[in-house]
């Protein structure tokens, strides 16, 4: 058998980081080499960015970095440094969800549900910028994004849909609200 | 009548009713009244306005109109879009470890020796262990028990695991993966799938006396059913094809991920992604030697299985010791490599098919040899080498059936199940020959098909039973919204149409673990108490196909409920009833039977504490949205929280417990069971392509894709589960492929070389949702989540011929494949420009009004059986002029049924035939 080794890496500097992650103010200690992907996950707490491929072939791990769409698991952590990112966690408005959160359920655009934060970021980052998009408009802001479950059809009906929810500025429930009465015909109090 | 009652009974220190100054426990909001009846979503058999084309079902005075047939958002969704749910690597437990994995650079060698002690006196490094570390084995199937955690004398392919670490992080992981000191011994690694057939100095696996010969044939199978006899001379028109398949990868995104953890009670829990958490629970038991019930498998959210996550996996077992070893919680995860090593896709396979017909335009025979590729271990092997055969004895009335199968190990990933498991290359393989044989009698495609329908309710030639069946139907609807007449043969080079259909199994008839007459295949426990609230356990996996909301939305139409109102554990080992998981299309069928019987038990005690109330008879009272009610005088009812805490009195919460339980079916020769299923979905898809006939490029543009699930429970559900198999399905039709090098290597296991469609690729896909109301499903429900993507492989196939008159039978059918087929044709023909080529025109025959006329009677004769619940029998083989009513080998001495080869046979063997030259080592004689 042919021997080699490589040497051990020398360790990697590190570097502070502050950046806003969904709008609030993060400071961290974060070595010099880190990729985005790995901060967000291990360090940050965006345990919703997900790792799919780690060669930016899968579009799981996007996020938005001042509201543009990138694959985190191709981006240097450090060189983000001031910038805004903002993950699916950061998409909805406390228990309102964002339009496109509500229409992924409702339309089936989520199955199995990993690629969806991805998808979601993505769209949403469509939707800021132009809530009319075409067919042809949608299927290419979503391009890079793979998912094995749905066949993609649904994946545009959910975007076609919360761009109707958002020209007709439509308001979403919050999801704490009351739900089912298990003893409908009485009156609270009665 | 009430009051007073309660007024009698209620005495001493009792509160007096009326008295009290709050609202009734736990009504909640202000939202007070309940729907009245939908009458458009009760079934006409309980005097709504539902159509029940195939007669009433058993299920129908059960429909409380709530949810069953409403498309109904996934009940796990809302942890999905804001990021919530948490999959295998989110499992993030306090003062984790990070498991690396050691693996084979040699695709086969043997293991002289290991030297760990470098890697432990890394820094950081909290416990490396190896083979020895686990020597039981393990496996899917009982029979077939070949996997160790690591590698205890050899590693079978590049990737098999060696060893594992424990680290503190992923770093010091990676650089102790790099001092591990392996010895190897390098055995000569065999990569091409017809060597696994002949003898070798070291076969793969030892399966001890059971080995066959000396070879690498893990199983081999002999089927041969029918009028063998007659076939020869009743042919008029054969088609003979020899197909190649290359292996694809299940794709799913999220990658494998475990955690393991020991509790200070010395229990280990293990998250897990998992499609079969039962599998990875008795396995885990075999291997580190402890009690099942000192192990809780926690079922995280899974990131697509697709049959990937299915198999009980090494790693997993690595993780268990490690933590073991280190006292820490482990998390190991996959990079895609990983998954591409570990496998267990589609199995590359060499089919080849002969299809026969007769003068009157029947099938008189099929004869199949399908040898597969299983690579490095048996996974689900035995099954396949089944399913490849016996999976395309229906939709269609055969009248001889010969079936040679072998399943070989070479030194590559192993193969398993995927979507469709077995049976996709085969269907395949027999719907372009149908294609192929309709030209030869010249007659339409469709028109033969529906001419050699089996009819509901009635028996292949295998002896399945078949129930409902809704094929004809899914034919007819994709003729006509696909404008087939105005396209078939008729539209200009380059641009074509094509039909495939295919039948896949709901649930398999044999639990792979159990004998089924001791164990029910499903349980499912039901809790409800003074909130309302109903709390369903089943070990039903859901893996993104929506069994927890399909298993919600039978409870809640039972109750009477609204979804919110339900809530589901269907994760830990701990709390659910045993259940063996999502394979086979089982959990809809299966799981939702057993929701219902449960469901149904406290629908009994509401009802029954209803009429204690109200005082109206049992019989009368029927369950509504929330509402227990006379169905003649629907003011004289109960609201579902009195009728519960009514019934409560007694015993506090409700729990009740329902099963499902396959009935007996089948026939009794060896094999009989593989692809035995209580029901089989059918489905029928019609794709358009484009060829651009001077690049060889195929774009499918449009796909009409007719599914007959039974009846749609979630119908938004269903038409993903159409949808996504249609585009996992093209991905292998023109596009996906693990290929290996001349070496063996594996050159693309990576996202970007292993080519899955994107959206640019997928076309516009019509879903048509066909509903035969089978007889034995819940609520008449079939499944939907693998038969779906069968038919669209020999669809795109066949349009393909349609368009530039070449037949491929090699998929993938890249642009090279099909430009080489083009420039063939070219040369053959003496055309210089292939634009010159003319496309295939066909003018129907004589036969075709035979045909017409034939599919016109069995069309009639299908709607009388289903309708008529005093049908007589029918078996395979009545097409053919035997009396449908009796079992063909019972009244036609030229029937045959068998399952060894005869000597001769063995002169002249098939490819995969010839695995039967091998004598099993038991019976050698010495």
């Amino acid at each position: 058998m042919v021997e080699f080794r490589l040497p051990m890496l020398p360790q990697p500097g590190e570097v502070v980081w502050s950046v806003k992650i969904n709008g609030i103010d993060v400071k961290l200690n974060i070595e010099s080499n880190a990729i985005l992907l790995d901060v967000l996950r291990d360090q940050a707490g965006s345990l919703g960015t997900k790792r799919g491929c780690d060669m930016g072939t899968c579009g799981c791990c996007s996020v938005l970095v001042d509201g543009e769409p990138r694959l985190s698991c191709l981006t240097l952590a450090a060189e983000l440094n001031g910038h805004e990112i903002t993950t699916v966690e950061g998409l909805a408005n406390g228990h309102h969800l964002h339009p496109i959160q509500k229409t992924f359920t409702e339309f089936g655009g989520s199955q199995c549900g990993f690629c969806t934060p991805g998808f979601l970021v993505v769209s949403s980052a469509l939707l800021s910028e132009n809530n009319d998009p075409t067919d042809e408009e949608i299927k290419t802001a979503i391009e890079g994004n793979l998912c094995r479950c749905t066949g993609f059809q649904q994946i545009v009906d959910s975007i076609r849909a919360a761009s109707d929810i958002i020209k007709e500025n439509n308001s979403i429930e919050d999801s704490t609200s009351a739900k089912s009465n298990p003893h409908p015909g009485f009156m609270e109090g009665g | 009548m009430s009051k007073d009652k309660d007024s009698k009974e209620i005495q001493g220190y009792r509160q007096q009713p009326g008295k009290l100054p709050f609202s009734k426990p736990g009504s909640g909001g202000k939202n007070s009244f309940s729907k009245p009846i939908d009458l458009e979503n009760i079934p006409v058999s309980q005097n709504g306005r539902k159509d029940q084309p195939w007669g009433p079902h058993r299920h129908d005075s059960l429909i409380s109109g709530q949810v069953i047939g409403r498309p109904t958002a996934l009940v796990d969704s809302a942890w999905k879009v804001t990021g919530q749910a948490q999959y295998g690597d989110d499992i993030r437990l306090p003062n984790e470890l990070i498991g690396r994995i050691v693996r084979s650079p040699y695709h086969y060698a043997k293991i002289l020796s290991i030297d760990c002690s470098d890697a432990l006196n890394l820094p950081g490094v909290v416990a490396v262990a190896t083979g020895i570390d686990a020597k039981n084995k393990f496996g899917v199937l009982p029979v077939t028990k070949d996997e160790h955690a690591m590698a205890v004398d050899k590693v079978r392919h590049a990737g098999d695991l060696i060893a594992c670490i424990a680290a503190e992080n992923e770093n010091i992981a990676r650089e102790a993966e790099r001092l591990i000191k392996i010895e190897y011994e390098i055995l000569e690694s065999i990569h091409d799938i017809e060597d696994g057939l002949e003898d070798s100095e070291y076969p793969i696996h030892d399966r001890g006396q059971y080995h066959i010969g000396n070879s690498n044939i893990q199983k081999r199978v002999f089927q041969e059913f029918g009028d063998i006899s007659s076939l020869e001379k009743n042919t008029v028109a054969s088609h003979r094809s020899n197909w190649t398949f290359a292996g694809v990868n299940h794709g799913f995104t999220e990658p494998h991920a475990v955690v393991a953890n020991w509790s200070p009670d010395g229990r280990l829990t293990l998250y897990t992604p998992q499609q079969v958490p039962h599998y990875v629970h008795r396995s885990l038991a075999d291997v580190l030697e402890i009690p099942m019930h000192q192990i809780n498998v926690h079922r995280t959210f899974v990131g697509g299985g697709f049959g990937g996550k299915s198999d009980p996996f090494p790693h997993e077992m690595c993780a268990a010791i490690l933590a073991r070893k280190s006292g820490r919680p482990v998390r190991i995860t996959f990079d895609r490599e990983e998954v591409f090593w570990v496998n267990r896709g589609r199995h590359p396979s060499k089919i080849e098919m002969n299809l026969h017909a007769d003068s009157e335009g029947r099938i008189c025979g099929i004869e199949t040899d399908a040898l597969i590729d299983g690579g490095g271990f048996a996974s689900f092997g035995h099954v396949t080498t089944y399913y490849n055969g016996v999976l395309h004895t229906a939709p269609y009335e055969i009248g001889s059936f010969h079936y040679t199968g072998a399943r070989v190990w070479t030194n590559k990933p192993a193969s398993g199940a995927m979507r469709g498991h077995g049976a996709v290359n085969s269907r395949c393989a027999v719907e372009v020959g149908l294609d192929d044989l309709a030209e030869k009698l010249e007659v339409d495609p469709i028109t033969l098909r529906l001419a050699n329908l089996l009819p509901p309710h009635s028996a292949t030639i295998t002896g399945f039973r078949v129930t409902s069946i809704g094929m004809r139907e899914c034919l007819e609807r994709v003729k006509k919204e696909s404008g087939w007449s105005e396209k078939f043969r008729k539209m200009p080079l380059g641009k074509g149409i094509g039909v495939g259909c295919g039948f896949f199994i709901s649930g398999s008839g044999l639990p792979i673990h159990w004998d089924p007459n001791k164990f029910p295949h499903a349980t499912v426990h039901l809790k409800i108490d003074m909130d309302g609230g109903v709390t369903i356990h089943t070990g039903a996996a859901e893996i993104g196909q929506g069994s927890d909301t399909v298993v919600s939305q039978s409870v809640a139409e039972v109750l009477g409920l609204p979804l919110d109102m339900i809530r589901i554990r269907s994760r830990e080992s701990d709390t659910s009833p045993v259940d063996l998981g999502s394979y086979s299309s089982r959990v809809t069928f299966m799981n939702a039977n057993a929701a219902i019987s449960a469901a149904m038990k406290i629908r009994d005690e509401l009802i029954k504490a209803a009429s204690d109330i109200t005082g109206a008879s049992l019989n009368s009272l029927i369950v509504g949205d929330r509402r227990i009610f006379d169905k003649n005088d629907p003011a004289i009812g109960v609201s579902y929280l009195e009728a519960l805490h009514k019934s409560q009195e007694e015993k506090g919460a409700l729990i009740s417990s329902g099963a499902y339980r396959t009935p007996p079916m089948g026939k009794t020769h060896k094999g009989a069971a593989a692809g035995l299923a209580p029901a089989y979905s059918f489905s029928a898809y019609v794709a358009e392509v484009s060829v651009d006939i001077e690049t060889g490029k195929t774009t499918v543009d449009k796909v009409w894709a007719a599914h007959d699930c039974g009846k749609a429970l979630n119908p938004l559900a269903v038409k993903g589960q159409i949808i996504g198999s249609c585009h996992m399905g093209l991905g292998q039709v023109l596009s996906e492929e693990m290929r290996y090098g001349r070496s063996g290597h594996l050159m693309n296991p990576d996202f970007l070389d292993y080519k899955i469609p994107s959206i640019h690729e997928m076309p516009e896909v019509i879903p048509i949702i066909v509903e035969s109301n089978d007889p034995e499903g819940p609520f008449g429900a079939k499944e939907a989540g693998e038969g779906p993507l069968l038919p669209i492989l020999p669809a795109v196939c066949n349009a393909v011929y349609d368009a530039i008159g070449v037949r491929t039978e090699e998929l993938p059918i890249t642009s090279e494949k099909v430009f080489k087929l083009v420039e063939k044709k070219c040369r053959l023909q003496g055309i210089s420009n292939p634009l010159d080529l003319k496309s295939p025109r066909l003018e129907f025959s004589d036969l075709q009004n035979t045909l017409d006329k034939r599919a016109q009677l069995h069309s009639k004769r299908d709607i009388e059986r289903r309708l008529n619940s005093n049908r007589e029998e029918y078996y395979n083989g009545a097409i053919f002029g035997l009396e449908p009513t009796k079992s063909p080998e019972e009244i036609d001495d030229n029937w045959s049924v068998r399952v060894i080869p005869e000597e001769n046979y063995l002169l002249s063997p098939r490819l995969a035939g010839s695995a039967w030259k091998h004598i099993e080592r038991r019976n050698m004689g010495d």
